[in-house]
């Protein structure tokens, strides 16, 4: 194989190409790019609510820990399945029925 | 003895032109921070054009641009009270987009992957639709197509090298100014450019050869 063959672009046709890229159309954001930052600034803004963190104002952090807090509270009552089928509400909490005395 | 011009000062040409520019600019985000709508008016009037094209030039989409240049500037809005002024607005400006633009890159490469590979164990039916070619016919004309293919070849580029290029032969910044942006030396952006246009020469070599 010869050489010509992996030699590098001449440095004219680079040039050329590099002009190319600079004078090609400049691209422009569409009109009104202030006014939509603005609007988006405001927006985030106003969705900060001072009393909570803003992990919590993501509502799978929010879902989470209402969960992590439900069950620690031990108060599982409405994750539990209805009451009176096997291990319901009544039957969890209170200690495993004696069999009666014949 | 002779001072010899190095060779990263000779290539700041373009930032003589905007030589004015970080003095203005200091003020206005000193009023900015000082709470002055007008100012961050001014500034994002200043630069929006230069960091919808970065940006642009990074991710070929131009409602992708759109959505990363307005976070940017909703960025500079939120955290320009962090601003020291250690390096030039302009610079932390292109910090912020390049580092976005990259990041949503790599998101949403990482989705069309994903996207793939579950349509390779058919979850679901969707096509993997390539982006449609809006080009105008005449565009593919010699001169164009070259221009296509590199800036097809540019957007295959590691994403230094990408953004290094971009900055110098879009934005036309210095080496000095690309190095602030990537928080790197003149030598290192040096060989990132060296590397990219020695990667997209190779590349492009074909089409020269039968000129």
């Amino acid at each position: 194989m010869s050489d010509s063959a992996v030699r590098p672009a001449p440095a004219e046709e680079w040039e050329d190409l590099m002009l190319q890229l600079r004078e090609q159309p400049q691209a422009r954001p569409r009109p009104f790019f202030y006014q939509r930052v603005r609007a988006r600034t405001a927006a985030e803004t106003a969705a900060e609510s001072p009393g909570l963190p803003g992990w919590l104002r993501r509502p799978a952090y929010a879902v989470l820990c209402g969960a992590v807090v439900l069950a620690l509270s031990g108060d599982g009552a409405a994750l539990r399945p209805a009451a009176g089928g096997p291990g319901g509400a009544m039957g969890l909490g209170s200690p495993p029925a004696r069999p009666l005395p014949r | 003895m002779a001072y010899q011009v190095p060779s990263f000062v000779a290539n700041s040409c373009p930032t003589k032109v905007r030589a004015s520019a970080p003095a203005a600019d200091a003020d206005l985000v000193a009023q900015l921070q000082s709470g002055s709508e007008a100012a961050f008016r001014v500034l994002v009037e200043r630069y929006q054009d230069r960091i919808y094209r970065t940006v642009l030039a990074l991710l070929h989409s131009p409602e992708e641009a759109e959505d990363v240049a307005q976070e940017v500037f909703v960025e500079v809005y939120q955290t320009v009270a962090r601003f020291r002024g250690e390096a030039a607005f302009s610079t932390w400006l292109y910090q912020l987009a390049t580092s976005r633009a990259l990041k949503n890159r790599r998101r949403a490469r990482a989705k069309k992957r994903f996207a793939y590979f579950t349509s390779l164990l058919g979850f679901d039916n969707d096509v993997l639709h390539e982006l449609p070619d809006h080009a105008h016919p005449l565009a593919l004309l010699e001169g164009q197509q070259q221009l296509r293919l590199l800036l097809d070849y540019v957007a295959r580029l590691p994403g230094p090298q990408q953004v290094a290029f971009t900055l110098r032969h879009e934005q036309e910044l210095s080496y000095e100014e690309i190095a602030a942006v990537l928080h790197t030396s003149v030598s290192a952006v040096e060989s990132l450019l060296f590397r990219a246009r020695q990667t997209l020469r190779k590349h492009l070599q074909p089409p020269f050869r039968h000129v």
